[in-house]
Formats: structure tokens, C-alpha cells, sequence
């Protein structure tokens, strides 16, 4: 039977609740990120730069969007005729439907379709981390161990390890114990939410845990602790490079801004990695006569008649004359008018901010939602 | 069902642009930032609903191929029809006598006869306008004439060689001039019925070497020619000078918002370059920057293609830069159009003047 050796599978239909109004409408996957890419474009382009090109999109929540961003997948080079990008919702069965209720019943549901490419490895991804990173590597390490499951582990300082699920490791790397959250960590490595399974390990344990009625069907929680408590062979891989869950406001906030420093750890500007989108239709961008960029970012499509510092400017934006921003991330299509100031604020895709408008301050992050104007 | 079908040349040039066409047909001289002058001739049919589109590609046709590849970005890798490379007569990478040279048209019959249109809407390749071709069609259409001309009242600036319109007060076309003056410019693109070009194909057959509108003078009194007239800004493209000119009218907003429209707008080959980064002092002012550039000096009154390097203590005025030039710090450059990959080295001047600005050649060190 024709054969894939690795499918990719990117859980893209979790809310992110926490990033409030810019994930109103749309699901934390498709938030623009970046300037010109959306959240998802790093792990498809991690994939696609892996030679991996069969992915799995597992969508949910809102995904009109996100949807309609990936279409056939060509702006990642994943149109393949045999694999490519397929967005995967939930579905009605002859017994009904049911929502993913959770990360590895998504999974679950979709058995038939890795089925089809009978795959050797599945490589579990989310759609909302920041970082490049090749997945041969891991796969190399995975099979090289013979393991059944794979977990990619970032080191953490020890003080923040509590925060995250923990793994501990032998000599070898074997996962000896893993932790969720742990109050009194025994180790440093935190899981960054990316496996390789060997296929018919997880599938087996997928099907064990359908009928787990006790189980909340996550990986994190039962799929890995079941694995371990059957004394399969569980590795850490250790990434190295750098790696951001941008989960909350905060952190969305200052992972962008800090893309504007030129020792920034992750260059969008670095060729060898190329970060692919698909938010390329823009013209080039027009800087006024009394215009003023300064430590910025700005993607084809924006009109700056002001004066732009230390800001993320996304497609589309525009910026009328006299008006200042300062320290802030302007979502595409996104306008501030004439003489407006608007400091240390997101402001999100198509909203606008009215002429004279002061919004913002140095203090803390403001952050402006969906199609709604805020008026002086 | 769309019953046109259209035709692109891209392998003439009437113009003189010097270095900028040694190694390229005219049709692809970047211009804008990120695009190729053909990216408006192929748009703009794309957004008249056309989707079968031939291109007419020059002897030397690299440069063509690496920009249109098999159509994508145009919507034009289709089932039913899409993009065809019509392989064009013209040694070398331009004919200068014409726009349409009629061997091209004959060598390239098939392309005509298979199609399912009824009528061709040709354009050349180095119109550099946003078209609403819809309207002109519909004319076409209705009127029932051979072909339809696009022109416009002549301005100062198209007096130039071409080809100049006598148009009766109802709205036939009595005479075509070559020459530099006359009161209708033609427009380089026209709308002809599809079985009146292969009769002329016929008829025609041993005057290939022959432009079209010179084969269409011959007929011009047995057969109706009718106008339809664009008043849209048009990119003068004649000199160097003129296509300096050409980007300084990219500042302006409404000519920019015309050609750039998001109701019609310009595609092109999608390379993907991140955002711009400008650096902490940096001074841009009144220019049209595209993505991918790392700028950390001054720019005032340019056009900066993609991933340009511009470093400390530059000074760009009244400049075109194209991909991926690198300049380096303490350059100053006023009225230069840089070809792509030029590198200027540190402390570099180099002055034109508007009317003749210094061409760099691609690839140049400087």
C-alpha cells in the first residue's frame, strides 16, 4: 500500500480565549502575527521547510477564516495532488455528531483520514507557537531511539517550570515521569506540545481511550500518562532554538515588539528559513512627505502619513497625517486617523481609530476590537 | 460564457530605456516596487473575466517564464483554457518597428482557431494602466464592428511615435496615422472579432513582417473600426527619463490609488518577503517602500523595490531601486534608477538629472 512516512496533524481549533477580542471572531491559529503572517504560517512552514507535506488542519472554533486562509494550501507549496493541506472539521456520522472534545479526540476522529496515507509517524503540532524548527531532526531522534512517542522539550528556567507540563528524563532521555504543572518540579524540561507518535502506538491508544469514559481525551493528560503507565518507550528531544507559546496578551504583545530588535532570537528576516504566507496582495507601502518610520516593521499595503516608532504595522494599515503611533501593533486593514494618537495598543484587523482620538498609554496594553471605532 | 479571449505581446519595445531592456524585453521592466510591466496588461484582463489569456514571449523569454511560470498568481493554471506561451518570431528580445508584429499572429494560428471566443482583446505588454476592459467589451459587443480601439484624446505627452486616430462624429474610425500627432492616441490594445482575424490571417498571409496596424490601415475602408476611450492615468514608458517619471507619479495619491485599486487589482509573481524593517534613524520620506527591505538611512522621493539594503548614512533623492541592491553606508545617489542586484560601495555619489537619470545595469559594483 502507497505510503507516507510522516503526516503532520496541527490542532487549530482551540479558542485562545485569553487573547479576548482578537479572537472573537476568529480561532487563535489565524491571528495576525508578525505584520504579514498569521499564527499558523510558523508550523506550516516549519512543515513544508521539513519536507513534510501531507498536514492535517483540525479546526473547531471559528474557522471561517482560517479556512479560507489556507484554502488549497498552494501559499505553503502544499497543493500536493497525493497529501497537501486538509482542513479537517468535526463531522456528522450515521450515529450522529459530536464536537472534538479534546485534543486527542480530534485526533481520534480523523483516524480514517491518516489511515489513508498509512503512515509510519504522526507528528503532533498546534497552530500557534513561535518558532523554526526542523522536524527531521526529531523524526531522525525518534527513530533512532525506536521510540513510540517522541515529546519535544524546551529548558525552562527552573523558578517558571511549575507553569508547564514537565518531563523527567533518564540518562537517556527516557521519560521517566511526566507532571502537569508540578509544584516541586524534579525537572527543567517542559513539553513545547510537539510529538511524533509512532502510528499504530497512537492509534491503539487513541481507540483505549474513546472508551476511557473517565478520560478528557488529551494528550497531555491521558493519552501520555497511559503510554508511560504501559511502560511504552517515551524519549525527550530537546529543542534548542528559540520557542514562544503566545497565549496571553502579554505575551502576544512583547513577542512582536521584540521582533524589532536586530539581536531579536527569531529572525523573520533570516532567508534560510523562509516563513511563507498568504497575505501577499498588496502594493508596495507609501511613506508621506511628512511621514516618519523609525524601529518598525511595516508589510506592503500601508499608508503612513504620520509618524510610525517602535511599531508593527500589518497589510492594509493606514495612518493619517499628524497622527502618532507609538509601541503598538496595527492588525491588517486597520486604520488611525488624522492627528490621533495611539500608544502601546493592538489594534485589531479592520478597526479604526477616529481623527484626533487619543488611545493608549505607556503604562499598559490597550487593545482594540473587531470593527468597532473608538471615538474621541 | 465569457466570449473573449486575450493576447499579450511582450516582445516589442518602442521605447529606449537603455540598460534596463539590455538583458529584458520591456514588457518586463519592474516597475512599482514589486511588479513587472505586464503584470497590468495580464491583471487587467484577468479582471475583465478573461481566462484565456496567450502571451507572446520574446526570442529570449527567461525572464518572461521565471515571472509568469504556469499562470498561478493570475488565477490562469486552469482546466479550461489559462495561460498559453505563444512562442513569439522576434529575434533577440524586441521588435521596434511595431507592437504587433502580424507574423506572430500567423505563426500562432492555432491559439486563435481552437479557442471558444469570439472576440480577442489584445494589449501590449508594457501598458502600464488599470483597465476596466468590461465596459469596452460590452461596446464591442454591441456595436457589432470589426475591431475596437482603445485611445485616448491626444495629450502633450503622447506626442511620440505611434499610432495617432481620425474618428467621425460617429464614433468611426476614418483614418490611422503613424506618426507623432493626430487627435486620438491609440493605446496599444484593441478588440477585434475573432473570424475577421483569421480572414486577415489569410488574406495576409505573406505580409507577416507587416505590424497589424499597418495590415489594419490597408482594410481600414471596407471594414468598421470603432474607439473606445480610456481617460485613466497611463504610465508614459518611452525613455528612462519617462520611467523615472513614471515612479514619481506613484507619490501621488490619487494616481496611485487608480493604478493600484483593490477593486481591480495588480497581481503579480508573490515572493514573500517579510515586512519592511526600518531601523532606529532612519529617515523615509515621500516614497514607496515594498517588503523585505532593511533600511537605517535616508530615502526621500523613491521607489524601493523588495529586500533592498540600505545602510547608515545614506542618502537616496529621486531614486528607483530595485530587488535587492545593496547600499552602502555614506552612499549618496540622486536620480538613479538601479537595475537589480546593484551594490554601491561606501561613500558612493552618483548624480543624473530628471531627464536623464544614471542607469545602474544589473548586477552591477558600483
Amino acid at each position: 500500500m502507497r505510503q507516507k512516512e510522516c503526516v503532520a496533524m496541527l490542532l487549530a481549533g482551540g479558542q485562545g480565549s485569553r487573547l479576548g477580542v482578537l479572537t472573537e471572531k476568529i480561532a487563535k491559529p489565524a491571528v495576525s502575527f508578525g505584520g504579514k503572517y498569521r499564527m499558523i504560517d510558523f508550523s506550516l512552514s516549519n512543515c513544508v521547510n521539513s519536507g513534510i507535506d501531507t498536514v492535517g488542519v483540525l479546526v473547531q472554533y471559528k474557522p471561517t477564516l482560517l479556512n479560507r486562509y489556507l484554502g488549497t494550501g498552494a501559499a505553503w507549496d502544499l497543493d500536493a495532488s497525493w497529501g497537501g493541506v486538509h482542513i479537517l472539521p468535526p463531522f456528522a456520522t450515521q450515529t450522529g455528531g459530536e464536537w472534538y472534545e479534546g485534543t486527542a479526540d480530534a485526533i481520534y476522529h480523523n483516524i480514517d483520514f491518516i489511515d489513508e496515507y498509512n503512515p509510519e509517524y504522526v507528528l503532533i503540532l498546534s497552530g500557534d507557537h513561535l518558532y523554526q524548527m526542523d522536524y527531521n531532526l526529531m523524526l531522525d531522534f525518534h527513530k533512532l531511539m525506536g521510540a513510540d512517542l517522541t515529546v519535544a522539550v524546551k529548558t525552562v528556567p527552573w523558578e517558571e517550570a511549575s507553569r508547564f507540563g514537565i518531563m523527567s528524563v533518564d540518562d537517556e532521555m527516557r521519560i521517566t515521569r511526566f507532571s502537569e504543572k508540578p509544584k516541586e518540579p524534579d525537572s527543567n524540561l517542559a513539553s513545547m506540545g510537539i510529538y511524533i507518535f509512532t502510528w499504530s502506538t497512537l492509534r491503539a491508544a487513541l481507540l483505549a481511550d474513546h472508551n476511557d469514559p473517565d478520560s478528557e481525551n488529551d494528550f497531555g493528560k491521558n493519552i501520555i500518562p497511559a503510554l508511560l503507565g504501559q511502560g511504552k518507550n517515551l524519549f525527550a528531544y530537546v529543542f534548542s532554538g528559540y520557542w514562544k507559546d503566545v497565549g496571553t496578551i502579554p505575551s502576544y504583545y512583547s513577542t512582536q515588539i521584540e521582533l524589532l530588535d536586530p539581536n531579536a532570537p527569531f529572525k523573520v528576516h533570516d532567508t534560510r528559513m523562509h516563513i511563507l504566507s498568504n497575505l501577499n496582495e498588496h502594493a508596495p507601502s507609501f511613506i508621506g512627505p511628512e511621514g516618519q518610520v523609525e524601529h518598525s516593521m511595516v508589510c506592503n499595503g500601508c499608508q503612513i502619513l504620520g509618524r510610525v516608532e517602535n511599531s508593527i504595522l500589518s497589510p492594509g494599515v493606514s495612518v493619517g497625517a499628524g497622527a502618532v503611533v507609538r509601541d503598538s501593533i496595527l492588525l491588517p486593514d486597520s486604520t488611525v486617523g488624522d492627528g490621533a494618537v495611539v500608544e502601546r495598543t493592538i489594534l485589531n484587523e479592520r478597526s479604526s481609530i477616529a481623527p484626533g482620538a487619543v488611545v493608549g498609554t505607556a503604562d499598559k496594553i490597550t487593545v482594540v476590537g473587531d470593527s468597532s471605532t473608538m471615538e474621541v | 460564457m465569457n466570449r473573449t479571449i486575450g493576447l499579450v505581446t511582450t516582445n516589442y519595445s518602442l521605447g529606449d530605456f537603455g540598460v534596463l531592456t539590455a538583458e529584458r524585453p520591456e514588457a518586463a521592466v519592474p516597475f512599482g516596487g514589486r511588479y513587472r510591466l505586464m503584470d497590468f496588461a495580464l491583471s487587467n484582463m484577468v479582471n475583465a473575466r478573461i481566462h484565456t489569456v496567450g502571451l507572446i514571449t520574446p526570442y529570449y523569454y527567461r525572464s518572461i517564464m521565471d515571472h509568469v511560470g504556469a499562470g498561478k498568481e493570475w488565477g490562469l493554471d486552469r482546466k479550461d483554457g489559462g495561460l498559453y506561451i505563444l512562442p513569439g518570431t522576434v529575434y533577440g528580445f524586441r521588435e521596434t518597428d511595431g507592437a504587433f508584429l502580424f507574423r506572430d499572429f500567423i505563426h500562432n494560428e492555432r491559439f486563435f482557431r481552437q479557442g471558444d471566443g469570439d472576440y480577442i482583446l489584445v494589449s501590449s505588454g508594457t501598458l502600464a494602466a488599470n483597465i476596466d476592459y468590461l465596459p469596452m467589451i460590452s461596446r464591442h459587443e454591441l456595436s457589432g464592428d470589426h475591431v475596437t480601439l482603445l485611445c485616448r484624446k491626444t495629450r502633450e505627452e503622447d506626442r511620440h511615435a505611434g499610432y495617432f486616430l481620425t474618428v467621425s462624429d460617429t464614433g468611426r474610425v476614418t483614418a490611422i496615422t503613424p506618426g507623432d500627432q493626430g487627435d486620438y492616441c491609440f493605446l496599444d490594445s484593441f478588440i477585434i472579432e475573432r473570424s475577421f482575424l483569421l480572414r486577415l490571417m489569410r488574406d495576409f498571409d505573406s505580409l507577416g513582417r507587416m505590424d497589424f496596424m499597418e495590415i489594419l490601415r490597408m482594410v481600414l475602408p471596407d471594414v468598421h473600426v470603432g474607439t473606445y476611450t480610456f481617460d485613466g492615468y497611463v504610465a508614459p514608458m518611452k525613455t528612462a527619463g519617462d520611467y523615472l517619471r513614471a515612479s514619481m507619479d506613484l507619490q501621488d495619491p490619487g494616481i496611485r490609488g487608480e493604478l493600484f485599486t483593490r477593486d481591480r487589482q495588480i497581481l503579480t509573481k508573490i515572493h514573500d518577503a517579510p515586512p519592511a524593517l526600518y531601523a532606529e534613524g532612519s529617515r523615509v520620506r515621500n516614497s514607496i517602500v515594498a517588503s523585505g527591505c532593511v533600511i537605517e538611512g535616508s530615502v526621500e522621493n523613491c521607489v524601493i523595490f523588495r529586500s533592498v539594503r540600505i545602510e547608515k548614512g545614506v542618502c537616496l533623492k529621486n531614486c528607483v531601486v530595485m530587488d535587492k541592491c545593496v547600499i552602502h553606508s555614506g552612499a549618496r545617489l540622486e536620480n538613479v534608477i538601479c537595475d537589480r542586484y546593484v551594490t554601491i560601495s561606501p561613500d558612493t555619489v552618483i548624480c543624473g538629472t530628471a531627464q536623464t537619470p544614471c542607469v545602474l545595469p544589473k548586477g552591477g559594483v558600483i
